[in-house]
C-alpha cells in the first residue's frame, strides 16, 4: 500500500492482507540497497497468522518516492512518524542489517512503541570500507557487486534458493539497480557515520531477539557480539550455514526463528 | 504390517529435503562428504559401493522376503555369481539344481568349473539324491523351485536340513513365485536369489537381480562380492523396479488365475500332449507345491501332439502371445527353451532333466484370461 | 565464496544444493508426483506461496529446479521457469501478460512456429501482432499502437541470419514502458547475455544448443527482473491482486521475479506444459559442457564458411559474421564469440542441385532441427518450404538452391569431406 509521510509517497507491502491497526503489528524494515522484497518469505506468512504487516521500502528504494534519508536518526524518525501517521502501536520490529540500527535508535527513543525488536544480523555500528563507500558513489554497478558478492554466502553464489526457479542473487541485483542511483551510497554513509549505537543498545527496554549468519562476512561474529552484549537478554539464535543475507538465504529458519520470537512477545488475540 | 502394505511402503520414506514421496533417482557416481572425520557418515562413497536409491529397492526386497539384508545387482546372473562366489572357493564343491535355469549351469559348467570349484548337478525334486550328492568340501546347495523350464519343484524345508548337517548354505532361486506366495527362509534356507526382471519388474523394462540373506555373516560375504566386482544395479533400474514391486501380489495374484484357467484349458485340448503347472492336481509335485507356497505362480509348459515341429508352428503362428525371452512380466510371453533360453545346456543333458524338444514354455500376462486362451485356441487351431 | 562466479562454475554448479540426505553429488533425478508435507501449517504456507516449496510437479520438481536455477544464473535472471517445450515457453511467457484486444510487435525473422503463433493461434483469442524487419529498427517504433504490448524478436534472425538492435529495440521498448522478450535460442546466454543490452525477459528451446545432444525436448522462460511492470497499467496480471492466491500482487511481493511467478502461479497451474524431471536431468547433463561445445560449434563454424566461400560449386553464403553482410558490426558488437553456428548457401544448379547436394551427403543428417552436437542440414525449397511457389519463397527469404546448415562438433575435416560428396553430385546441374 502507498501511504504520504513528509508529503513523500511511501510503500509497504502489506503480505496479501489489508492493513488493520487494531492488529498486532510486525514492520519489516530492510538493508541498504535492498527494498521490500527482502522480506518476501517472511512477510506474507505473518501477514495470513492474524498480524498487520508492514514490510517497507525505505525512502529512494524500489517504491517510495526519493530522495533516500541520510541519517540512521532521520531513518528511526520517519520510522516513528509511520507509527504516529497511521496510529499504529504494539510494534514488533523486524530489522535486516542497516534496519537494525535503525531499530536500536527507535527503540531508545520511542521505547512505548514497540512490543520486540528482532536483530538480524549487525553489529552496532556498520563501519564501511572506504573502497566500497567511493565505489558506492561513482562506480555504483561495482558498489552493487561488492554488496551482493559479501551479502550472499555460497547458497547466492550458487543460484541456489527456496523458491524453485529463482535466483536471489540476480534478483538482488535487479533491485539495487531499480533504486535511485544514490540510495545505495546514501545508505551506506549513514551505516558508516552511525556512532550511538552503544547507547542506544542500554536503553531498549523491549523483549530483543538477535539472529546471526554463521557465514557473515558483513556483520562477523565480533561485530554481533558487540549487540548481544549491550542488548538487555537477547533471545539468540545462530543460523551457522547462512551469509548476510538471511531472510533470503535462510527463510525457513529465519521465519521459524521469528515466528516463535513473536508468537511469544506479540500475542494476537 | 501385511504383504500388500510392505510391498509398497517397506524402504521408501518421503524425502526429508523435498517431501517427494518417491525415492529420488540418485543419478549419481559420487558423494560429498561432510569432511573427512565424517566419512561414511551418510552412508554412500561410490555407487558401485551404494546408492540411495538401489538402498531403497534392497530394503523392500529384504523386507518382502523376511531376510537381514539385500544386495541388488545388475542381473539376475550377476546375483547367481555372486551367490557362487560369496559361498566358494577353490577347492570347493557345489550342489546345483540339474535343471536350473540354462544361465546357471553355463555359469557353473562354462565359468567358475575353470577356478577350481567343483559342481554336482542333481537331481533336487529328489532330496535323496542331494543328501547322496554331499561331500566333505560342499559349502553351497543352489535349488530352484520352480525350476525353469522345467516346473520341477524341490522341497526347500528337506534341503535345508541336508545343507545344515553338512555345514553348507542352502541358496534358493525364489524367481518363479517370488517372496509373495513362496518364503523360503520360513522353511530354513539361508540365502534367497531373484532376477528382479521378472516379476519384481514386472513390466519388461528393467534386467536386475537381488541376494538376500538371513544371517549377518552370509550378508557380508554377499556385500562383499558385489563391492569387489562391482556388478551393482544401477539407480535408474532400481527406481523402475520399486515402482513394480508395488503392485506385486495384485499382479501375481492375477496372472496366476489367469496360468490357473489357462493349464486346465491346455490340459483338456485333444491336440495337447501334457501339460506342467503346479496348480494342476495332474502334477507330480501338486502336494509339495501346495504345501510350501501358497500360490502356483504363472509358468507352465506344455507339449503339442506331433513334438517340436507342432510346436514350432504353433509359436510362429500365435497371436498375442509374444515368442521372447524373459518371464514374469505383464505381457505374455511363449518362449521354446531348446532353441532359446536353454540352447547352451548339451542335448543329453537337456533329456535327462526333462527338456524335451516339443516344450513349449508360456509365460502368463496379464491380459485378460478369455484372450489370451483364444490366442493358444486359435494357435492350436492351425496345427 | 566472496565474488561472482564465472560462466563456466554456474554452468556446472548452478541452482544445485548438494544433496544433504547421503550427499549425492549429482542431481537428484525427482521422478516423482507429488510431495509429503511435514505438517499442515507448511502445506498452506506452500499454496499461499508464503514459502518456496514443492507440492506438485505440474507447478515445481527439484530435479526441474535444478536446470531453472542454473539458466537463470547463466542468462542472469532473476528466475526461470522450464517448460515442456520451446514453444510452450513462448505462449506461456505471451499469456502471462497479454490478453484479449493486446497487440505483438514482432520481428519477421524468427521460426516458424514462432510465426505461425502469431499468425494463426493468437489471434483466434485476441491477441495480433504486426511484423518488422529486423533490419530495420525504425519499423519496429512505426509498429507500436496503443494496445501494444510486447515486443519480440530473435537476436540471430531465422532464416536470413540478420541481428536484431537489441539495444536499439530495448531502448524503443524503454520508451514506450513495452518490455522486449527475446528468443535466445540460437545464441544461448554463452554467445549473448540479452538482459545486457535491454531484453526483458527471453525465451529458449533448450532442446537446441542449450541441451546440444538431441536427446530432449524443452523449453524456458527467463525473467531479466529488469522490467518496471508498475510504471503503467497495462499489465494487470503483474501488478493487480491475482484471485487464486488469495488476491496476491505478484508485483509487490515478488519484484524482480514478478513475471517468471506468474507464469509459475497460471501458466504451470492452468495449463500445465511443464518439463518432466527426467528430461531437466539430461538436459543439465548438456549444459555443463555448454561453453565447451559452443567454441567448438564457432570454430567450425569459421572453418566451413571459409571452405564455403571458396567453393567454385557455392553461388553465395550467408552468416552473420561475413564482412559482407550488413549484420557484420551488430554481430561483432552482440555476439564477439561467434554468431552462432547456422550457415545458408546456395548450390550453384538451382533447386536439383541443392536437393541432390542433400541427398549425397552422409555424415551430415538431413533433418529439421538445429544445434544438435551433430551436423544437421535441409533443403528448405523441396522440403520445410515444398509447397509455396518460387515468388513466395523469395518473399520467405528462401531461394531454391539454398541449403541450412547447422554446423556440429564433429571433425570439421570430416564434413568438408562429406560435403564433397554433396557437391560432386551436384555439380552436373550446375550450367557455367
Amino acid at each position: 500500500m502507498y501511504f504520504e509521510i513528509n508529503d513523500k509517497q511511501v510503500f509497504a507491502t502489506t503480505g496479501g492482507k489489508p492493513f488493520d491497526n487494531s492488529k498486532p503489528t510486525i514492520v519489516f524494515l530492510h538493508g541498504s540497497g535492498f527494498d521490500h522484497t527482502v522480506w518476501n518469505l517472511q512477510s506474507r506468512f505473518f501477514a495470513f497468522r492474524g498480524y498487520s504487516v508492514l514490510a517497507l521500502d525505505l525512502p529512494g528504494h524500489t517504491k517510495s518516492e526519493g530522495p533516500p534519508l541520510e541519517s540512521i536518526e532521520v531513518m528511526a524518525d520517519w520510522l516513528h512518524d509511520i507509527f504516529e501517521s497511521l496510529d499504529i502501536n504494539d510494534v514488533s520490529l523486524v530489522a535486516h542489517s542497516q534496519g537494525c540500527l535503525v531499530g536500536l535508535e527507535l527503540a531508545s527513543r520511542y521505547p512505548d512503541r514497540l512490543r520486540s525488536v528482532s536483530f538480524i544480523t549487525s553489529g552496532l555500528e556498520t563501519p564501511v570500507n572506504d573502497a566500497l563507500l567511493s565505489a558506492a558513489r561513482e562506480k555504483p554497478e561495482s558498489a552493487i557487486a561488492m554488496m551482493l558478492g559479501w551479502g550472499f554466502g555460497s547458497a547466492g553464489h550458487l543460484h541456489q534458493g527456496p523458491i524453485p526457479g529463482n535466483s536471489m542473487v540476480s534478483g538482488g541485483r535487479k533491485i539495487m539497480r531499480g533504486n535511485t542511483p544514490d540510495a545505495l551510497s546514501t545508505d551506506l554513509h549513514a551505516c558508516n557515520n552511525y556512532k550511538n549505537g552503544v547507547a542506544a543498545a542500554e536503553k531498549v527496554n523491549c523483549p530483543t531477539q538477535v539472529i546471526v549468519a554463521g557465514k557473515d562476512r558483513m556483520a562477523p561474529k565480533k561485530a554481533t557480539d558487540k549487540l548481544i552484549e549491550h542488548l538487555s537478554g537477547p533471545a539468540v539464535a545462530v543460523i551457522r550455514e547462512s551469509g548476510h543475507i538471511v531472510p533470503q538465504e535462510a527463510p525457513n529458519k529465519c521465519r521459524s526463528l521469528l515466528k516463535d520470537f513473536i508468537f511469544k512477545n506479540n500475542p494476537t488475540t | 504390517m501385511g504383504f500388500r502394505t510392505r510391498q509398497i511402503h517397506a524402504g521408501v520414506t518421503p524425502d526429508p529435503l523435498t517431501g517427494s514421496i518417491l525415492t529420488p533417482i540418485y543419478q549419481t557416481t559420487t558423494y560429498v562428504q561432510p569432511s573427512v572425520d565424517e566419512y561414511l557418515s551418510k552412508g554412500f562413497t561410490y555407487s558401485r559401493s551404494g546408492n540411495p536409491t538401489v538402498k531403497a529397492l534392497e530394503l523392500k526386497l529384504a523386507d518382502l522376503e523376511g531376510g537381514l539384508d539385500c544386495a541388488c545387482f545388475g542381473t539376475g546372473m550377476s546375483a547367481v555369481l555372486a551367490t557362487m562366489l560369496a559361498f566358494l572357493e577353490a577347492g570347493k564343491h557345489a550342489i546345483v539344481s540339474d535343471v536350473a535355469y540354462g544361465g546357471t549351469y553355463r555359469l557353473s559348467t562354462k565359468v567358475l568349473s575353470r577356478f577350481g570349484i567343483d559342481y554336482t548337478f542333481a537331481d533336487t525334486s529328489n532330496p535323496d539324491d542331494v543328501a547322496n550328492s554331499v561331500r566333505d568340501n560342499t559349502a553351497l546347495i543352489l535349488t530352484e523351485t520352480p525350476a525353469n523350464p522345467t516346473m520341477k519343484c524341490s522341497d526347500i524345508a528337506a534341503i535345508s536340513e541336508i545343507a545344515n548337517k553338512a555345514g553348507a548354505v542352502h541358496a534358493v532361486d525364489n524367481t518363479f513365485l517370488t517372496p509373495y506366495y513362496q518364503r523360503p527362509f520360513e522353511l530354513g534356507a539361508d540365502v534367497s536369489i531373484h532376477s528382479t526382471t521378472k516379476y519384481m519388474d514386472g513390466h519388461n523394462a528393467t534386467v536386475g537381480g537381488a541376494v538376500i540373506s538371513k544371517s549377518d555373516e552370509h550378508a557380508e560375504a554377499v556385500r562383499f562380492i558385489q563391492n569387489s566386482t562391482g556388478t551393482n544395479m544401477s539407480p535408474q533400474v532400481a527406481w523402475l523396479t520399486l515402482q513394480g514391486c508395488k503392485t506385486l501380489s495384485v499382479r501375481m495374484d492375477a496372472q496366476s488365475a489367469s496360468a490357473m484357467a489357462i493349464a486346465e484349458f491346455l490340459e483338456a485340448h485333444p491336440k495337447v500332449e501334457q501339460v506342467a503347472y503346479p496348480g494342476l492336481k495332474s502334477f507330480s509335485q501338486h502336494e509339495l507345491s501346495s504345501r510350501q507356497a501358497s500360490g502356483y505362480g504363472a509358468m507352465l509348459w506344455f507339449e503339442v501332439k506331433g513334438g517340436l515341429a507342432a510346436g514350432k508352428k504353433l509359436m510362429d503362428n500365435i497371436e498375442l502371445w509374444s515368442l521372447a525371452e524373459n518371464l514374469g512380466s505383464v505381457e505374455s510371453l511363449i518362449t521354446h527353451p531348446v532353441t532359446m533360453t536353454h540352447a547352451d545346456v548339451e542335448p543329453e543333458e537337456r533329456a535327462r532333466v526333462g527338456i524335451i524338444d516339443g516344450l513349449v514354455r508360456a509365460s502368463v500376462g496379464l491380459e485378460d484370461t478369455e484372450d489370451l486362451i483364444q490366442a493358444l485356441s486359435d494357435a492350436l487351431d492351425q496345427v | 565464496m566472496s565474488r561472482f562466479l564465472n560462466f563456466d562454475t554456474l554452468a556446472l554448479h548452478a541452482g544445485q544444493v548438494v544433496d544433504p540426505e547421503f550427499g549425492a553429488r549429482a542431481a537428484p533425478i525427482y521422478q516423482t508426483t507429488s510431495y509429503v508435507f511435514p505438517d499442515t501449517d507448511t502445506a498452506s504456507s506452500i499454496f499461499n506461496l508464503e514459502r518456496g516449496g514443492h507440492a506438485y510437479s505440474r507447478i515445481t520438481n527439484p530435479t526441474v529446479g535444478v536446470l531453472e536455477q542454473r539458466i537463470a544464473a547463466l542468462e542472469g535472471g532473476s528466475a526461470a521457469v522450464c517448460t515442456a517445450s520451446g514453444m510452450a515457453a513462448t505462449f506461456c511467457a505471451i499469456t502471462a501478460i497479454l490478453g484479449q484486444g493486446d497487440h505483438i510487435v514482432a520481428s519477421t525473422q524468427m521460426y516458424g512456429g514462432n510465426i505461425s503463433l502469431m499468425k494463426n493461434t493468437l489471434p483466434r483469442f485476441g491477441i495480433t501482432a504486426t511484423f518488422f524487419d529486423p533490419t530495420d529498427t525504425d519499423a519496429c517504433r512505426a509498429a507500436i499502437q496503443d494496445n501494444t504490448k510486447l515486443i519480440y524478436g530473435e537476436l540471430i534472425g531465422n532464416p536470413g541470419l540478420d541481428i536484431l538492435d537489441l539495444e536499439a529495440i530495448g531502448k524503443i521498448g524503454a520508451d514506450h514502458n513495452i518490455p522486449v522478450m527475446i528468443d535466445a535460442t540460437f545464441n544461448t546466454p554463452y554467445l549473448c547475455r540479452c538482459f545486457d543490452y535491454g531484453a526483458n525477459m527471453t525465451v529458449h528451446s533448450v532442446t537446441k544448443w542449450m541441451g546440444g545432444h538431441g536427446v530432449a525436448i524443452g523449453g524456458v522462460v527467463v525473467d531479466g527482473g529488469n522490467f518496471d511492470w508498475g510504471a503503467t497499467d497495462k499489465y494487470p496480471t503483474i501488478t493487480e491482486p491475482y484471485a487464486p492466491f488469495s488476491g496476491i500482487n505478484l508485483w509487490e511481493e515478488f519484484g524482480p521475479a514478478a513475471f517468471a511467478t506468474r507464469i509459475r502461479a497460471e501458466a504451470m497451474r492452468d495449463i500445465g506444459p511443464s518439463m518432466s524431471p527426467m528430461n531437466a536431468f539430461l538436459l543439465l547433463q548438456g549444459i555443463e559442457t555448454l561453453s565447451l561445445r559452443m567454441d567448438k560449434h564457432m570454430s567450425n563454424t569459421m572453418e566451413l564458411l571459409d571452405y564455403l566461400s571458396n567453393h567454385d560449386q557455392v553461388s553465395w553464403v550467408n552468416h552473420p559474421s561475413l564482412a559482407s553482410r550488413s549484420s557484420h558490426e551488430l554481430a561483432k558488437k552482440y555476439l564477439p564469440k561467434g554468431a552462432g553456428s547456422i550457415i545458408s548457401f546456395g548450390v550453384k544448379g538451382g533447386r536439383e542441385a541443392g536437393k541432390a547436394f542433400i541427398e549425397n551427403c552422409e555424415l551430415a543428417s538431413h533433418l529439421a532441427n538445429v544445434g544438435d552436437a551433430k551436423t544437421l542440414i535441409i533443403h528448405p525449397a523441396t522440403t520445410t518450404h515444398s509447397r509455396i511457389d518460387a515468388d513466395a519463397l523469395v518473399a520467405a527469404g528462401i531461394t531454391e538452391d539454398m541449403v541450412r546448415l547447422s554446423v556440429g562438433l564433429e571433425d570439421v575435416a570430416d564434413i568438408k569431406a562429406d560435403f564433397e560428396n554433396g557437391f560432386r553430385a551436384a555439380k552436373r546441374f550446375a550450367k557455367g
